[in-house]
């Protein structure tokens, strides 16, 4: 067991754990931020992406050792009261069935819009491949996206209510 | 982050407050029921708070409270159900607060398969709704002294309108809560619907957005272990040693220990850690000596062969004189559920209850697997329902149950989840069965079918026999169907609209075949057999026409296509909804496939809620088409090969179509379920449309291995 200082969501955390746990179980079992998800624990799934530096990474394949001084952001410090763009697209087109991979895919689809704030689908399709949807919700996965970009450069909510 | 009724972080004091709104719920605190309270002592609810029956309870504040009974794994019931109470009790959508029931008989049918939550609960659910309407009705007319029959109801409002007078629910919550609810009320007519089939987003999204806890997985409680359970990768094996000692000797490892002779519990090891990732280590580091079994000599392989001579065994009729013959064989893999949430489970064993954290399709399976494997009265099996990181069936045999009651009962006092590695989960699957049909057919000199024949050969055991009633059998006259099973042993079970995922894949694709064998237009041949198709179990052509016809003139069938580029569709009805699919593929001459448009057609009835329905209908398609172009579960020894998503591919965002157009047939028959009927016409569809763009016939599943080049 060896003790971390880590920054997580912007607030500093002590955790006492074994030199080799991934950042995913320090999350869940240490910190009790369970919104970051095992999916295959071999960096395939993507339901476990979180943010280092602002840069999207699987918490599954990141020792708790490599971390440093890094900044972790989890969904949890996506925006708690659920305001970012995606968030609110999210919801506005009812993106999420069973919901378990949507963490992941907000944190990859959260760097996109960072680095591309108006993804066409060939863009979509680069940066969302590595992370599955059991669910198979890719069809509102992308247009959420879209959408989330739309209402981060300002534009009125859509009509008609979730499609 | 603040808990909710829902939470799994639970929140003891809330939790007694919601288990006594909802009435006959249990407390957790105390383990004792509420009626052993005595009715004359409400608990923390206050006494004038309307609760007419298990699913609604009504504040003086106005605050409207609706269980969900049912689990939620993405099929939109924890939405959708609440939604059809709060349509026959008349309150606006936004007023009203969803909270989860546990597993308990005053909640009904609480089982989630085979798409029966929305036609099981549809009618109780309005009669639940409809009678607290008129009990709220009844106090308003007492309380204004007017007849019950002037009144009217909107948006959680009685009126009457000739003295213009108004209350709230919530103001008449305290006088309704002193009347007796009537037996029999009257519904509304569908066409007066406001709520049901309209789009309402998911209630959870929120929560699932921001990363709040609401999984099994979630699940967290002071002072928790965490646990695996390690059984033999050969189905069926035993545990005859282990090297216990070396694995208690692992970091933050609490405890090891064999499990045997626990009815309903397959022989395994249990190891306990104080995280999941000591528990995933000292997992690793487990050695043990299994007894295989008998299973260990099965094999894929050795089943083909099997599957062939049952086949040969069951030979088709003569053919009527002058027929041409068509024959052809196909095969579909057996298949792993592969939820994106492991199977997981917790539950904390003191003063003789076991009270359970289940992400379960069934919980009263789990209440019972615990029940027999460990001597407790079903009562004193607590069940909360959490929501399930995907279901597709997988999530109804319960396993987890047991093995971490198991755990949990040896730990007494001490909180446990249990946790399959992912590698466990693809391992200890009750898998879809494979399948393999051997068609023949006679197609006389005017391109008519004159003879069917399948003989059909699945495992024993589980789901997903063959309908010798089903189209297009029942358009055949003298049709027939054999059914031969191999020997059981590799669990098969419920994946996603079982039988239908494989069996439409497989006739929907032969009936394109004698399409092309008669020299007809697939659309035009499928018409003609529908017109002449038997009502037989239900089978209702007129509605499986008009779904056929409105896909494919939406999708604009029949136009000329260069090579390369192909078009095709498929039907079915299932779970009692009318669904056509039709796909537009481009395949590239080195045989690259790729999905450009999805159309779909569907009848289920009455929507209930519309942005769900499609979501289903979108998902499930993309579902089928998932299994078929990639994925297959392989038996070596005994066992499956396939360990991770590496080995067993999922359609990603890059394979999946950008456009895709879901056209739902209006309809006021009473609704079906949605989570399965989208899926099996899906990949023969996209079989179908490889014909047309290559030539190529795929007769075995996945498509991955089979080569769509072409010259």
């Amino acid at each position: 067991m060896s003790k971390y200082t880590l920054n997580v969501n912007g607030r500093t955390h002590s955790v006492d754990v074994a030199s080799d746990t991934p950042m995913l179980w320090v999350l869940r079992d240490a910190l009790g931020l369970v919104g970051t998800k095992y999916g295959c624990g071999i960096g395939d799934c993507g339901a476990c992406t979180i943010h280092l530096d602002g840069a999207p990474e699987r918490a599954c394949q990141t020792p708790v050792s490599a971390v440093g001084r890094k900044s972790v952001t989890t969904i949890e410090g996506l925006d708690p009261a659920g305001k970012h763009p995606l968030q609110k697209a999210w919801c506005e087109l009812d993106v999420p069935q069973c919901g378990y991979c949507q963490a992941g895919q907000l944190m990859t689809a959260a760097a996109l819009l960072k680095s591309n704030p108006h993804p066409n689908d060939a863009d979509i399709d680069r940066a969302m491949g590595g992370n599955l949807c059991r669910c198979a919700s890719y069809f509102r996965i992308r247009a959420g996206i879209k959408r989330a970009a739309e209402i981060a450069s300002g534009a009125t909510p859509a009509q008609g209510g979730p499609r | 982050m603040k808990p909710t009724p829902d939470s799994p972080l639970i929140d003891r004091r809330h939790f007694i407050k919601v288990s006594a709104l909802a009435g006959g719920g249990l407390l957790i605190g105390t383990y004792v029921r509420l009626g052993e309270l005595g009715a004359a002592e409400p608990l923390a609810a206050p006494a004038a708070d309307f609760t007419p029956n298990a699913f609604i309870s009504i504040s003086p504040s106005g605050a409207v409270s609706i269980i969900a009974p049912n689990s939620e794994m993405g099929q939109g019931v924890k939405t959708s159900l609440p939604m059809i109470v709060a349509e026959e009790l008349d309150v606006a959508w936004a007023q009203v607060t969803i909270t989860q029931g546990d597993l308990n008989p005053a909640y009904g049918r609480q089982t989630s398969v085979g798409s029966q939550s929305t036609p099981t609960n549809f009618a109780p659910l309005r009669r639940a709704g409809a009678t607290a309407r008129a009990v709220l009705v009844q106090a308003a007319a007492q309380t204004w002294g007017v007849p019950a029959g002037e009144c009217t109801t909107e948006g959680g409002t009685v009126i009457h309108r000739a003295s213009n007078r108004r209350a709230t629910y919530g103001e008449l919550a305290t006088k309704a809560a002193s009347l007796t609810p009537p037996a029999n009320v009257p519904l509304k007519d569908p066409k007066d619907f406001k709520l049901l089939g309209t789009r309402v987003a998911g209630v959870d999204n929120p929560k699932i957005v921001t990363g709040a806890p609401l999984f099994g997985i979630d699940v967290q409680l002071p002072g928790m272990l965490y646990a695996t359970y390690t059984k033999c990768p050969a189905f069926g094996g035993k545990v005859v040693s282990a090297n216990l000692d070396a694995v208690k000797a692992r970091p933050g490892v609490r405890d090891a220990f064999v499990l045997d002779g626990i009815e309903g519990l397959p022989s395994g090891v249990a190891i306990v850690a104080d995280s999941t990732w000591n528990a995933f280590s000292a997992t690793k580091a487990l050695q043990v000596k299994w007894d295989e079994g008998a299973v260990v000599s099965q094999n894929s392989v050795e089943m083909a062969k099997q599957a062939e001579q049952l086949a040969a065994a069951t030979p088709a009729p003569a053919l009527p004189d002058g027929a041409k013959l068509v024959k052809a064989a196909y095969h579909y893999p057996f298949l792993a559920h592969a939820t994106l949430e492991p199977q997981n489970c917790t539950a904390v064993y003191k003063n003789g209850v076991m009270e359970m954290w289940a992400p379960s399709q069934i919980p009263a399976v789990g209440q019972g697997l615990v029940a027999r494997g460990l001597g407790l009265a079903p009562k004193d099996i607590v069940v909360h329902i959490t929501r399930l990181g995907g279901g597709f069936g997988r999530r109804g045999s319960n396993e987890f149950s047991i093995e971490v009651a198991a755990i949990a009962k040896k730990l007494e006092g001490t909180p446990v989840k249990l946790m399959w590695p992912r590698e466990y989960d693809f391992a200890h699957d009750n898998y879809r069965s494979n399948g393999w049909h051997y068609f023949t057919a006679g197609v006389d000199g005017a391109g008519k079918i004159v003879a069917l024949h399948d003989a059909f050969v699945k495992m024993q055991g589980g789901p997903g026999d063959m309908s010798a009633t089903g189209f297009p059998f029942n358009a055949i006259p003298g049709s027939s169907v054999n059914s031969s099973k191999l020997p059981g042993g590799i669990p098969t079970g419920y994946w996603r609209a079982p039988g239908d995922n494989g069996n439409v894949w497989a006739t929907q694709c032969f009936v394109d075949e004698l399409a092309h064998a008669a020299g007809r237009d697939p659309l035009a041949f499928t018409l003609d057999l529908l017109g002449g198709a038997s009502s037989q179990s239900g089978f209702d052509a007129q509605r499986m026409t008009a779904v056929l016809k409105l896909a494919t003139e939406k999708a604009g069938w029949g136009q000329p296509r260069p090579r390369g580029q192909g078009q095709g569709f498929a039907i079915t009805r299932t779970m009692g909804a009318y669904v056509a699919v039709v796909a537009d593929v481009v395949v590239s001459q080195g045989g690259d496939l790729a999905i450009k448009k999805i159309t779909a057609a569907v009848d289920p009835g009455m929507i209930v809620n519309l942005s769900a329905a499609e979501a289903q209908v979108q998902g499930a398609i993309l579902d089928g088409i998932s299994a078929a172009w990639f994925q297959k579960i392989t038996i070596e020894r005994g066992a499956a090969a396939q360990t991770n998503f590496d080995e067993y591919p999922m359609l990603r965002m890059n394979d999946s179509p950008r456009l895709m157009e879901v056209h739902f047939v209006k309809s006021t028959l009473p609704p079906t379920g949605l989570g399965e009927p989208g899926l099996p016409a899906a990949a023969p569809a996209v079989c179908n449309a490889v014909f047309a763009a290559t030539g190529r016939r795929i007769r075995t599943l996945p498509i991955v291995s089979e080569s769509l080049k072409w010259s």
